[in-house]
């Protein structure tokens, strides 16, 4: 017994001696080794966002592959990390995204990390990421909180995620208050006076709620209830039969079984006008024949996505939009893709595009940040011509108003957010 | 189980009044929940229109669970194991149901007269199905550990539940999946004073009186439930008198099974909506339904579940969708606390 | 005798491949990167081993079934959210409270509740033994199945008040952040170590992790060859004959759940700063679930059973089915017979595997109690409602 102690007692002590040894892979920046560099993508490939997920790959792949896996003197690897696990399926795990995390500051020729899908794994791994210093852009965090502090974030957000104080994280997307203003927007245009509101209470839906609820109560609008749902609940009948209001939006993913949700309210409130937001943009929500709304509560509802159509990106003179899509529609098949493919295809090309604006100096992580954060001025893009501010923010503000036409996302109209 | 009383004669003295004191308490606490909000409604000149709603729905979801915790009671009634894997028997029961709609060719046109007969032919075959998957489950996973400690029947039970979560995941996916609404669940069929009573409500009701009565009529009446209340009561008796207890077992398997198989139709109706998870939640509750209702008696289990079914409904309407878990859970600690042989169960071997 | 003989029958020679092993796993780290993903993977297998020994007293020595046990790794957790960081901002006037911690965690994070480590490991202590108690309370009077069911009901019940918890607010507290996550949690700051990081090295929390081990090992250790231990083995065998021989039944039930349920609260305490957040997706009842697993496998009521028992199935969990069958090797022999899916696909489903497999082939576990080898050897009988020789 006594020896167990003292072996306790020991490891402590090697503890203490332990701590002065070697930091981890390049604290603070340093120098990725050699002129082979990584790029790490950390997103959840199990359960419900596993379509949008890999439509994100296929884009991030398609960058890498037309730039030849090569920027300048160095080679490209990639790697896809999945940070969802079987008990928490599609969203991120936490210790599972820390491991990422870890994992890439771990590897010396780390250079970017494009992650996560989730606004509530950034949480995790930015910390983890902003510490050893290498550059994180998400391809789809919208939380407000990760990058300012607007309304919609946590007090103490968004310091408490660089602990550095410097920034390192850059995202291709709008951030919340723009979306809510959008889905504000365009329902005040509509017509509503009232506006209920659900929410899946996770990071980005009970954001987006708040941000929703804000914008919404700016132009006039009055909110009669902000719910929270639990996604293994069978139903929401209680909940749609307890709504007020001439319209209605679901602030959630589509695997917080929000399909269930939107049905459930289609039906109680036979005169309601849907809203849905990017978390249910896919084929999986839109499409009756994979198990999504059925068509006639479908034809009530209108959701917002930061994307714009391949017809609308053309009229904006966005040529590399109508590139993308042919390019896409060359390589792997697909006609339409999933909004999230663009997003992907974006947040490589950008990485890679980074990269060669550092030349030589693109193993490099400071210079690399420094070229992300401060120069990405005037970069013209799938998405559109925009900056990313000191912040890490996009400057785009488009977002795209679609209907839903015959199961398929149908654009409608560009929302330009007021407030 | 139920019709033959198989309790230890009623309890007399003092266990007499607490017995009487338990059960009035408990049906007080039940019955005020709706009757609180019933009030407060009233109060606010808003009338009975709402928690007539709730009751309603509360009614036909809790026929689901009726359906569900009358397997588990029958198991437990006679071998004295919480079937873990229950509710995912039910939840295979719902997929086979929706995979049967394409097979035999039902969709949003067909009319009423093929849908009816297609239904029933897919009720059936869901039904065979899952009986015979839980008489698998016995065979293979209960069987051999009749003699082992109690908690190793409880694990393996978690396992297979697990196995069949996990044949869930690779038939339809990870995500809930929206399905066919063939009867136009939620479309109202008639109204009485502002209560709402739909198809779905119909269907309900219309599938689980009748499998409820024959279930109750094979357990009282014929030869083979005379062998199942036998086993329930004493199996070794049972054995000494010529009973095959090895075979009663796997026919109460067999019955739960068929049950499952359909609420699973049901639900997929219902609910217009399956997920792999489906049945650990529906699991759960019809578990404590059944022991709400008092385990081991088949009659309990009905009245557990629609009781829980009304709770849900109206805890979902008036606190919170998120919190109605909590909230049936809360009623049934209540009830293991004052009174766990529940509403009307007799003493079986193992309360308090 | 010889001396060889002589020496292999001391009492030290009885615990030297404990030793060894525990050696073994100390000097560890030192042979792999600071950030290793095997050393995260041990770490957590070590929290789990701590829950896992923590069920082992209220299940296998005191014989009461418990189903709830997340909810005490819950309260652990919470604790580390509730007072070590920013959750409680308006506390003070906003000013927070800082007891014991590091300067830069003082100048960082002004508000809210910030105290050390060993602090936030009395209030978890403090906390789960008194949830323990409460929880127990119902079921004193059950048995069997019965206090499984109340313990899962109570499980869940804690569980959706954590998920709600930023609905519930007293006095403009609210009870958690809900499935949006409490972060971050201070790093540990421990008097005589300095501080720790866990975003570039993880030995130290490997170290902890295994202190908290060898310290609960300890403790379980003295219990079980005390006079309590001995009450809750004679509790679990026969509860009359036990209350017949003076066992106090309310005060050695209430006890066992109390205690086990500390351990609980340390290893999630650990967890919740580990994870650098306390996030209500944690709380799950699979968890519950997988600990129950671990005692069982191992051997109820046997600690080294149950620490093996935690080890491998913590390793299968997050180890070998993620990285070593889900890996090109296997998949690729899964397509050669000609199935679509992936080893991670089918995760969920060789867990049960395992898990029937192992219950049907050896249900008394891997290191049986003594006195289980015994009773399922030569038979026993036990209370158990149809006796049948297995095939």
């Amino acid at each position: 017994m006594a020896i167990l102690c003292l072996f306790g007692v020991l490891a402590l002590g090697l503890a203490a001696c332990g701590e002065d040894e070697e930091e981890g892979g390049g604290s603070g920046g340093g120098t990725a080794e050699g002129t082979e560099l990584t790029i790490y993508s950390s997103l959840p490939l199990q359960g419900t966002s596993k379509d949008q997920s890999e439509a994100v790959i296929d884009g991030e792949m398609l960058a890498l592959k037309q730039a030849g896996e090569k920027v300048g003197k160095y080679t490209i690897k990639y790697e896809s990390l999945d940070d969802s696990t079987a008990q928490n399926p599609g969203t991120a795990d936490e210790a599972q995204t820390a491991d990422n995390a870890r994992k890439a500051v771990q590897d010396p020729t780390t250079i970017f990390y494009l992650g996560e899908f989730n606004s509530g794994g950034t949480k995790v791994s930015l910390p983890i990421l902003n510490k050893a210093g290498i550059p994180q852009i998400s391809p789809s965090n919208t939380a407000v909180g990760l990058t300012t502090d607007e309304p919609g974030a946590d007090p103490g957000e968004p310091d408490k995620y660089y602990p550095t104080g410097e920034r390192t994280y850059a995202r291709i997307v709008p951030k919340d208050t723009i979306q809510g203003a959008a889905l504000a927007t365009i329902m005040q245009e509509d017509g509503c006076k009232t506006v209920a509101i659900a929410n899946d209470k996770t990071t980005y839906g009970a954001g987006l709620a708040r941000n929703v609820e804000t914008s919404a109560k700016e132009l006039g609008l009055e909110v009669t209830s902000n719910d929270g749902t639990d996604r293994n609940a069978p139903n929401y009948r209680s909940l749609a039969e307890g709504i007020d209001a001439d319209c209605f939006i679901g602030s959630g993913v589509t695997g917080e079984n929000y399909i269930q949700l939107f049905k459930d309210v289609a039906a109680a409130q036979p005169d309601i006008k849907l809203y849905g937001p990017d978390g249910v943009a896919e084929a999986a929500f839109t499409d009756p024949k994979e198990g999504g709304i059925p068509a006639d509560v479908g034809a009530r509802t209108k959701v917002t996505v930061a994307t714009l159509s391949p017809e609308e990106f053309e009229k904006q003179g966005i040529e590399e939009a109508a590139k993308f899509f042919s390019d896409y529609e060359a390589e792997y098949g697909i006609a339409k893709p999933d909004p999230y493919a663009i997003y992907g295809y974006e947040t490589m090309k950008l990485a890679l595009d980074t990269l060669e604006a550092v030349g030589d100096k693109a193993n490099d992580r400071k210079a690399v940040i420094d070229q992300l954060i401060n120069n990405t001025k005037g970069r013209k893009s799938v998405l559109g011509t925009y900056d990313i501010d000191e912040n890490g923010d996009t400057t785009l503000t488009d977002y795209g108003l679609y209907t839903i036409d015959g199961g398929e996302l149908t654009f409608d109209k560009v929302i330009k957010a007021k407030g | 189980m139920a019709a033959a009383s198989i309790s230890t004669g009623r309890p007399k003295g003092g266990a007499a009044v607490w017995d009487f004191i338990s059960k009035w308490g408990l049906i007080t606490l039940l019955v005020a929940f709706p009757l609180t909000y019933a009030g407060i409604d009233l109060a606010n000149g808003d009338g009975l229109a709402r928690i007539g709603n709730n009751l309603v729905a509360g009614l036909s979801n809790g026929a689901i669970w009726a359906l569900i915790a009358l397997g588990y009671t029958l198991v437990y009634g006679i071998i004295e194991l919480i079937n873990f894997a229950h509710g995912d028997v039910f939840m295979i029961g719902s997929f086979t149901a929706f995979a049967l709609y394409s097979v035999v060719g039902l969709t949003l046109a067909t009319g009423p007269l093929g849908l009816v007969l297609g239904l029933l032919v897919i009720l059936l075959l869901s039904m065979l199905v899952c009986g015979s998957l839980n008489v698998m489950i016995e065979r293979v996973a209960y069987r051999p550990l009749r003699g082992a400690p109690k908690l190793a029947p409880l694990i393996t039970a978690v396992g297979v539940s697990f196995i069949l979560q996990n044949v869930g995941i690779l038939w339809f996916g990870s995500s809930q999946r929206g399905i066919p609404d063939l009867i136009k669940a939620q479309q109202e069929l008639f109204s009485i004073g502002g209560v709402e009573v739909s198809r779905a409500d119909l269907l309900a009701v219309a599938v689980t009186v009748p499998l409820v009565l024959l279930l109750t009529t094979f357990v009282n009446r014929s030869r083979l439930g005379k062998a199942m209340r036998a086993t329930a009561q004493d199996p070794e008796a049972a054995r000494l008198m010529g009973i095959n207890v090895d075979t009663t077992i796997s026919l109460t398997f067999l019955l739960g099974g068929l049950l499952a198989g359909a609420a699973g139709l049901i639900y997929a109706l219902y609910q217009t909506n399956v997920w792999y998870f489906q049945g650990f939640t529906a699991g759960l509750i019809a578990f404590t339904a059944a022991v709400m209702g008092g385990i081991g008696n088949l009659r309990g289990a009905v009245l557990g579940g629609l009781i829980i079914g009304i709770i849900q409904q109206i805890s979902d309407n008036r606190i919170g969708n998120e919190w109605t878990p909590a909230v049936v859970f809360a009623y049934l600690v209540l009830i293991m606390v004052f009174r766990p042989q529940g509403l009307i169960g007799e003493e079986t071997r193992e309360a308090g | 005798m010889s001396k060889l003989a002589e020496l292999r029958s001391t009492r030290w020679a009885a615990w030297l491949p404990a030793i060894i092993a525990v050696v073994a796993v100390a000097l560890f780290p030192l042979f792999r990167p600071p950030l290793d993903a095997t050393m995260s993977d041990v770490i957590q297998a070590l929290a789990y081993v701590v829950m896992a020994l923590g069920l082992n007293i209220v299940v296998g020595f005191a014989g009461l079934l418990d189903l709830g046990y997340v909810a005490f790794y819950a309260f652990g957790a919470l604790a580390a959210g509730w007072f070590a960081s920013d959750h409680f901002s308006k506390v003070n006037g906003g000013e927070g409270v800082h007891i014991g911690v590091s300067e830069f965690v003082t100048t960082a994070f002004p508000q809210g509740i910030h105290v050390s480590f060993l602090l936030i490991m009395i209030g978890a202590i403090i906390v789960t033994a008194v949830a323990g108690a409460v929880i127990g309370l119902p079921t004193l009077r059950l048995r069997g199945d019965y206090i499984a069911i109340v313990t899962l009901a109570f499980g869940e019940i804690i569980s959706r008040f954590a998920a709600n918890g930023d609905e519930v607010v007293i006095k403009g507290y609210a009870l958690s952040n809900g499935r949006e996550s409490i972060s971050p949690i201070d790093q540990l700051n421990l008097p005589l170590v300095g501080e720790f990081d866990s975003a570039t090295n993880l030995r130290l929390y490997f170290w902890l992790a295994l202190a908290l081990v060898l310290v609960v090992l300890f403790v379980n250790f003295r219990l079980r060859d005390s006079r309590l231990g001995r009450a809750w083995i004679a509790l679990r065998e026969d509860e009359v004959a036990a209350a017949s021989m003076g066992v106090p039944l309310v005060r050695t039930k209430l006890t066992a759940y109390a205690i086990g349920a500390t351990f609980g609260g340390i290893a999630g305490a650990f967890l919740g700063v580990y994870n650098n957040s306390v996030n209500a997706n944690q709380f799950q009842f699979g968890i519950s679930i997988f600990l129950l697993a671990m005692v069982i496998l191992g051997g109820l009521g046997s600690i080294w059973g149950v620490v093996i028992g935690a080890v491998l199935l913590s390793f299968v969990n997050t180890y070998v089915i993620p990285d070593v069958l889900d890996k090109g090797s296997f998949n690729n022999l899964l397509s050669d017979v000609g199935l679509d899916f992936t080893f991670g696909e089918i995760k969920f489903g060789v867990f049960g595997f395992i898990l029937v497999l192992m219950m049907v082939l050896r249900p008394q576990g891997l290191l049986p109690e003594r006195r289980r080898a015994i009773e399922l050897t030569e038979g026993t009988g036990g209370d158990d409602a149809i006796v049948e020789t297995r095939a």
